[in-house]
């Protein structure tokens, strides 16, 4: 059985490529069709907000990727409670992804064979 | 009996490096690789990403008093026949370029060569599923 | 399961180790090491934190040792051979890049 993978992205979508490099990790695991999973923490959860504008800095759009993680068989998505209520996140985009407080944390966590955090 | 219980205990790591080679968790990184095999483990593959591609550099020039982390993963890569494995796109973003890379985007620049390879993410997953762990060494 | 956290940033003005408190299970250990080490300065916000929590603790030795640091007696100083020891010990590492 192929060993599962839990990637936690804490990188704002606007600090540098950190976001997009966490994402093609998980982009490329989903297009071995492996076990993956994505948490958004810390400043991560910040990818997930609505009406982000790619255009005003000349970047790609990060959040167009992220609606496609699904497309590419990733569906296990999820964000942190704590972290997006500490940062006032309103109106997120990718419904897919599931609300998660600490404890519940821990045990996804628990639940992956390998963790990769950045 | 002795040797035995050294097989049977012998794990498989993947580690995987993010910083540059003059950030100290790169350093930390080969210290605990070369650790690994020292305590009877293996290797399955080295690979860089992010700012991890810079290691495999030949441009970094190291002042004389100080250590130099390329030289040293290019000694125990090659003595250990070791995957050191680079990120493309990575490296590509970086300016990290091998011969052949460099003649793809017409570039005058190569900075990496045997016994680095450039690859894909794919040698990340395929090095996670062959590894009984995969440590990651990045940041500060 | 059990996981083995490893910070190396400095506590102070950052994130990771509050983060990394906050989702550490009761069989996970964590490991101090570069700058992440200074969360062993006796009187800061960090060390209390963690010698309230009681986790189980790990410091780089080297680390300690050349930012001068006194490893207290809940927190155990070990080198990279036991670091790899460590990283077997547990089911996964996970490093807060």
């Amino acid at each position: 059985m192929a060993k599962s993978l839990l990637i936690i992205s804490r990188q704002s979508p606007w600090s540098g490529p950190g976001a997009r490099e966490a994402l093609d990790i998980v982009l490329a695991g989903g297009a071995f069709d492996l076990p993956i999973g994505l948490l958004f923490l810390d400043d991560g959860v910040l990818q997930l907000a609505a009406g982000q504008n790619a255009r005003a800095l000349q970047q790609k759009d990060l959040s167009a990727n992220l609606q496609a993680l699904p497309m590419f068989g990733v569906e296990e998505l999820f964000y942190c409670v704590d972290s997006a209520s500490a940062r006032g996140l309103g109106d997120r985009s990718l419904d897919e992804a599931q609300p998660l407080a600490a404890a519940q944390i821990t045990a996804l966590i628990d639940r992956y064979d390998q963790v990769i955090t950045l | 009996m002795a040797a035995v219980l050294l097989i049977e205990s012998a794990m498989k790591f993947a580690i995987a490096v993010f910083s540059a080679a003059h950030a100290p968790s790169s350093r930390r990184a080969l210290l605990f690789a070369q650790a690994a095999l020292a305590g009877g483990h293996e290797i399955v593959r080295l690979f860089f990403y992010q700012d991890g591609v810079y290691n495999a550099s030949d441009a970094v020039v190291t002042p004389q008093d100080e250590t130099d982390l390329p030289k040293q993963w290019r000694t125990f890569i090659t003595e250990q026949n070791l995957d050191g494995v680079v990120c493309i796109a990575a490296a590509l973003r970086r300016g990290v370029l091998n011969t052949e890379e460099a003649g793809r985007y017409q570039r005058d620049a190569v900075a990496v060569s045997a016994p680095w390879e450039l690859s894909g993410l794919g040698q990340l997953h395929d090095a996670v599923q062959d590894a009984d762990r995969l440590i990651c060494f990045g940041g500060a | 399961m059990s996981t083995l956290h490893v910070l190396s940033h400095s506590p102070f003005g950052d994130e990771r180790l509050t983060s990394c408190l906050r989702l550490l299970g009761t069989a996970d250990a964590l490991l101090l090491c570069g700058d992440a080490a200074y969360a062993l300065q006796p009187g800061t916000a960090p060390f209390n934190a963690l010698e309230n929590r009681q986790v189980k603790l790990f410091v780089l030795a080297e680390d300690a040792q050349a930012r001068a640091l006194q490893v207290p007696d809940w927190a155990e100083a070990i080198d990279y051979a036991a670091f790899v020891e460590l990283s077997i010990h547990h089911d996964k590492v996970n490093t807060w890049l």
